[in-house]
């Protein structure tokens, strides 16, 4: 009870600030009177958001397709990676600053390749949303392997473990913090990555949902589907920190919900 | 001790995946026939659905797609049309004269096999008090678009038509920004098409000049949009071409007798749409698809030839192209 107070307490000046920026912009909408098509205000996003409900949620379905796809596809392809990377440390030369390299890509100048080469269904979107994710993933597991305890990985060895004996009792704990901040940060960005490569090519999504407003001059529609994203983005941030808290009982007091 | 820990953490791999598996068929599922398998193809609209796509969307609604034996997907994808068509990863887009010469010049080999419109309806928009009624009023005023070397030409060759100076027009680089705002604040002038932001102004009760590109130099009387195939699927299945095209001539020509029904089908496949506008817009363009032309969709060498010409005198294209390998009428018998 205590702890659920505590949360109360501490998301309340959150709360109150996100309020207070959207009494602002609706006041300075009414004061100023801004036309709907240059900024609509929160009272319209919200009707807009009302009358678009059903159309919303089947574009968010195919985004989160392209989004829970992509990401599982990124986590994988990061922890198998990690793994290899850590395993043999030639191999981390090599390719760490590919991993770098990867992030620099703009991905926007990227996308209308990957329609070429992934074809436009969903496979496309879900190579970009594994692209977006893949680097918060990958740097932050190779750095979380770095982590473990040497002397532990001796310790195991001289007690005859294999390499995946190893893995599971040494390194798997050291490295769930990383991996967790990891997943926190790529779940955040991960349906920006599927809007972004809706918007390039789809039947779908909450990318071509923007776009048709945006062309039909319904700027309230597009601020609607702008909220779906950060809504969607903050549910998928919490669900990682569920499932943190829910994987690493050792490290509750140190990251969420601390009791002070 | 540590793998009892160890286990929530690793089902979550499994959830993430399974995850996706949920969302996956939902998507991919669209009806599929029993019977006769109809031959898939997929068209690629070069912008959002709007009103030059209604005879398609008609010819959908309508079932003529049905009739000849084709389920067709429609799927935006702006800017990336040629590279997809040509690349045999859909069989059909929309395009515009002047992205084909630039393509087939760059070794893309797409083909223009139908005008959805007969006549170019683009043109200058400013607002009315700004008195911009002719191209020599650009003179002084500033202009919002993309900034592309075409658009500077096509204002250049005006004005100088005109007589006037064209190094006097500024260029300010407006991108994606909504030209009915970019003429209120940004800049005096852009280049819109009337059947969908003219008509949207008409709307929104804002007084417009326009000059139209047509109506200033015949050589501008370009066609946009056109439909486009690419040159292997021309050489391999020029029946399956005949089948999309008898289909979709038969839905522009319900598109133009029936403009509150094709604007219906519009809608239908992109409820996202503005009702009024498009509504509004339809019956804008429904004489504007066949217009004067014997039939929906012709071509005529001469209109190909002198843009193309128009392009190389102005240093825009280094090389003619073509223009007999450009078009062809031969699917709209």
């Amino acid at each position: 009870m205590k702890k659920w107070a505590n949360t109360a307490k501490r998301s309340l000046p959150g709360a109150l600030a996100v309020l207070a920026v959207l009494l602002l912009w609706e006041a300075l909408c009414r004061v100023a009177d801004v036309a709907v098509s240059k900024l609509p205000p929160p009272s319209a996003v919200i009707l807009s958001l009302y009358h678009n409900a059903s159309l919303l949620a089947e574009h968010s379905r195919a985004t989160l397709a392209a989004v829970a796809a992509g990401l599982s596809l990124s986590v994988l392809v990061a922890l198998a990676l990690a793994v290899f990377m850590d395993r043999h440390s030639w191999l981390k030369q090599a390719l760490y600053p590919l991993l770098i390299i990867s992030q620099t890509i703009p991905i926007i100048a990227l996308a209308p390749l990957f329609l070429i080469w992934f074809g436009l269904g969903l496979t496309s979107k879900i190579v970009v949303v594994a692209l977006v994710c893949f680097f918060p993933m990958a740097i932050n597991l190779v750095e979380g392997l770095e982590q473990v305890d040497p002397e532990t990985i001796n310790l195991l060895k001289v007690m005859q473990a294999g390499p995946a004996m190893i893995f599971r009792s040494a390194q798997l704990p050291a490295v769930l913090p990383y991996f967790f901040s990891g997943l926190k940060i790529a779940a955040t960005y991960s349906v920006m990555g599927a809007v972004i490569g809706e918007w390039l090519a789809a039947r779908w999504g909450l990318g071509v949902f923007m776009l048709r407003s945006m062309r039909s001059y319904q700027t309230a529609n597009t601020f609607a589907a702008i909220l779906v994203v950060v809504v969607l983005s903050l549910l998928l941030f919490k669900l990682t920190e569920l499932a943190a808290w829910l994987a690493m009982p050792w490290h509750r007091h140190k990251s969420v919900y601390p009791e002070e | 001790m540590l793998r009892r820990n160890i286990r929530p953490a690793l089902s979550l791999f499994l959830l993430l995946p399974g995850l996706a598996l949920l969302f996956i068929p939902g998507c991919a599922g669209d009806g599929s026939s029993s019977d006769a398998e109809p031959d898939k193809i997929t068209v690629l609209l070069d912008w959002t659905p709007n009103t030059n796509y209604s005879g398609m969307y008609a010819a959908l609604e309508q079932g003529f797609y049905t009739e000849e034996n084709l389920a067709v997907e429609f799927i935006q994808a702006p800017g990336s049309v040629i590279q997809i068509v040509s690349g045999g990863k859909a069989e059909f887009g929309v395009s515009y004269q002047e992205e084909v010469t630039f393509a087939r010049l760059a070794g893309y080999p797409v083909v223009s096999i139908a005008a959805v419109l007969q006549h170019n309806t683009s043109g200058f928009a400013s607002l009315k008090d700004k008195n911009i009624t002719t191209p020599a009023d650009f003179s002084g005023k500033t202009y919002g678009g993309w900034g592309s070397p075409v658009e500077e030409a096509t204002i250049k060759a005006l004005m100088e038509k005109d007589g006037a100076d064209y190094s006097t027009v500024t260029i300010a680089t407006t991108g994606e920004v909504d030209s009915l705002i970019v003429i209120e604040q940004e800049a005096d002038f852009a280049w819109i098409y009337y059947g969908w932001t003219g008509v949207e102004a008409e709307l929104k009760g804002m007084e417009l000049n326009f000059i139209q590109l047509r109506d200033i130099d015949p050589a501008l009387d370009y066609y946009t949009p056109v439909l486009v195939a690419g040159e292997a699927l021309i050489e391999e299945n020029p029946e399956l071409i005949q089948r999309f095209m008898r289909a979709t001539a038969r839905g522009y020509r319900f598109a133009a007798e029936n403009p509150a029904a094709a604007a219906e089908a519009l809608l239908a496949n992109a409820p996202e749409l503005d009702r009024e506008l498009v509504m509004a817009s339809q019956e804008w363009l429904k004489d504007k698809y066949q217009d004067d032309a014997p039939r929906w969709g012709l071509q005529e060498r001469e209109r190909w030839e002198s843009y193309t010409q128009w392009l190389f005198e102005r240093g825009l294209i280094e090389e003619m192209i073509d223009v007999d390998k450009a078009f062809t009428n031969r699917f709209l018998e």
